[in-house]
């Protein structure tokens, strides 16, 4: 019998191959993608990884190097910008 | 709209948001820029004009730019580059320093040849007085009694040695 807790889907499956059989290993899911906060378009240059694995990347790594980097996608700190000196 | 002394927003990049000067046209696409931003090559595309203008000459030196800038109300960037310090490189010695490298040397040997013949009496005093005893015949066990507190004796005298060296080295 399975565990109750693997039964539902939050757990990834993976068969692999052990010694001749093939067995059922349960894996927990990876975080979800890094979106951009207005228009929620994937944001590139954010590492999609388990925040304990996070923590040891350096600063460089994890967010690019902009203003709003990691929050904003490139063409929504454009308009940003551009919206906040055409009002000027 | 962009020609040489427009004032501009960066949109793009590293330097986004910040504010700078256009100081030299490369291109149909491609200006120099310099002021809140590094002075670098930058696409037209990425740069949002504004109404300011600044009276400034071609290719026009950081100063310059910093002057002007600064009286709009601009602050420009402000590096602190590294000093160049030496590299720390091994010398050749002169022959002057290595005949006293030599002399140094020659008294150390000297030293300790010196030493080592004093031993040798002492030694011998002490296998003199052992053949006596052996002479008189008195029993084995007392014998190896007396050897063994003799070889005790000569190792602390080796670490003196040793002190003496390394106090005339420094």
């Amino acid at each position: 019998m399975v565990r109750p807790m693997y039964r539902s889907r939050t757990f990834r499956r993976v068969f692999k191959k052990t010694s001749g059989r093939v067995s059922l290993h349960y894996i927990k899911r990876k975080p979800a993608k890094a979106k951009c906060a207005e228009c929620g378009s994937v944001l590139q240059g954010v590492p999609r990884a388990f925040p304990y694995k996070i923590k040891l990347m350096s600063k460089t790594k994890k967010r690019p190097e902009r203003m709003y980097g990691g929050y904003l996608c490139g063409k929504c700190t454009k308009k940003s910008i551009i919206n906040k000196h055409i009002k000027e | 709209m962009i020609d040489v002394g427009r004032v501009c927003v960066k949109t793009a990049g590293r330097d986004a948001g910040r504010k700078c000067v256009v100081v030299e046209i490369v291109d149909k696409q491609y200006v120099v820029i310099d002021g809140e931003t590094r002075r670098r090559k930058c696409n037209i595309t990425h740069l949002l004009p504004l109404k300011d203008t600044v009276n400034i000459s071609e290719s026009a030196n950081h100063e310059e730019v910093e002057k002007l800038l600064n009286e709009l109300g601009i602050d420009t960037l402000k590096t602190n580059p590294k000093k160049k310090t030496e590299r720390p490189r091994s010398k050749r010695k002169t022959p002057e320093q290595l005949k006293e490298q030599k002399e140094e040397k020659k008294k150390l040997r000297g030293i300790l040849k010196s030493k080592k013949e004093d031993k040798s009496p002492k030694t011998t005093i002490e296998d003199k007085a052992i053949a006596e005893i052996k002479e008189t015949d008195k029993g084995k066990d007392v014998n190896e009694d007396k050897n063994t507190p003799q070889k005790e004796k000569k190792k602390p005298a080796k670490s003196k040695e040793s002190s003496a060296k390394r106090k005339k080295k420094e």
